[in-house]
């Protein structure tokens, strides 16, 4: 099946492919948004005193 | 003559640094009218494969926000540096690892097992996890494979500049683009910053006072004209590099040291229990030991923003 990439997805905050599978027709059999970023603050934030939390999460997203 | 080409990229970051470039506000015509852009994501619609059909080194300065912690993110690293006469790490992440490296305290499995199955809001009854490859009904997917360890820019490429701060201060960002657009820019490996410390640079009223007690934020009402240590409050300042604009100072908050250690000092956090343990008086050993506690989360704070780029780069692994 023939697949068309847009790698990676702009004029937007944050990271995202998204893969595109057209069928013999040349029509969409089907699409998936992928994610290919992890940074982890579920974990890290864990053991930060929680006032600190404020200055550390705001860097989730600076947009 | 044509335009220098510019670009702009994020890896493992939160948007902030781009978004910096745009609070040069008005300027930000002056930047487009120096250089045309040719990739930015967050901005303009240029792909992956139009990167890679640039001929090497034709772009003239590129700007590179955050950590390396992905294949992918390395891979982006390595093109973009093939592709650019001038690299620049470009905000905390890229030169020092940033937040995204306090996740070195942890590694790839535990931060999954956290994200992934830990997490009370999570719905995931196949307790899956990404995989690099994934087999679907029309095809395989790819996601990039994270590191156990997230990197600074330099650790994975040469770099020819470093802009720190979390986010970049607008005047250090237009420095950076009048150096460049004036063929001034300074000799390779310099710090797009001040040459001092932030202490050096904080207006705060320094009396040379030893500190007996440390105090979190609701014990204590900080005095916003005198020096945030000797009041008993970490504050990053001794060990941190100043052009910040004293942003957080300013807002009666003690430094956590985004601009990276000062010239000469290898490793941020080593120099700031240096710093701290010469103003801790104790008169004995009960004491000292109190102190000690007193102080919340060394680790986090000391390297909050330099853990990647440290001596110690990460807590010790143990794999399986």
């Amino acid at each position: 099946m023939e697949k068309i990439s847009i790698d990676p997805i702009t004029r937007l905050e944050g990271h995202g492919k998204i893969e595109i599978f057209l069928n013999g027709d040349g029509d969409v059999e089907n699409a998936y948004l992928q994610i290919p970023e992890l940074r982890g603050f579920e974990r890290f934030c864990e053991g930060r005193p929680v006032e600190e939390l404020p200055r550390i999460v705001t860097r989730l997203c600076g947009v | 003559m044509a335009k220098p080409k510019l670009a702009l990229y994020w890896a493992a970051s939160c948007g902030g640094c781009d978004v910096a470039v745009l609070d040069t506000n008005e300027k930000i015509l002056d930047i487009a009218n120096l250089a045309d852009i040719v990739f930015w994501p967050i901005a303009v619609d240029f792909k992956y494969h139009h990167v890679r059909a640039m001929e090497d080194k034709s772009i003239d300065l590129c700007l590179f926000n955050g950590a390396i912690r992905s294949t992918e993110q390395e891979e982006i690293a390595r093109l973009l540096r093939d592709k650019s006469k001038v690299m620049v790490a470009f905000g905390a992440c890229a030169c020092f690892g940033g937040i995204p490296a306090l996740a070195n305290f942890a590694n790839r499995e535990e931060i999954f097992q956290t994200v992934y199955h830990e997490l009370p809001s999570n719905s995931n009854d196949s307790g899956t996890t990404p995989l690099t490859k994934t087999e679907v009904a029309e095809g395989e997917l790819e996601l990039p494979e994270l590191f156990d360890t997230v990197l600074t820019l330099e650790q994975v490429v040469p770099v020819e500049y470093f802009v720190p701060g979390c986010p970049p201060p607008v005047d250090l960002i237009l420095k950076l683009v009048d150096l460049f657009a004036s063929g001034q820019l300074p000799a390779v490996g310099s710090v797009i910053a001040s040459d001092k410390t932030l202490c050096d640079e904080c207006e705060r009223i320094k009396e040379e006072k030893k500190i007996t007690k440390l105090y979190r934020p609701h014990e204590i009402i900080p005095d916003p004209n005198k020096c945030l240590l000797e009041q008993g409050i970490i504050c990053c300042g001794p060990a941190t590099r100043g052009g910040c604009g004293l942003r957080c100072i300013e807002a009666n908050m003690p430094c956590r040291g985004c601009f990276g250690p000062p010239p000469g000092v290898t490793d941020q956090g080593a120099k700031l229990v240096s710093a701290i343990a010469s103003i801790y008086q104790g008169d004995n050993e009960d004491d000292i030991k109190r102190m000690v506690e007193e102080m919340v989360d060394p680790a986090g704070t000391f390297y909050r923003f330099g853990l990647a780029d440290s001596m110690m780069k990460r807590k010790r692994l143990h794999k399986r």
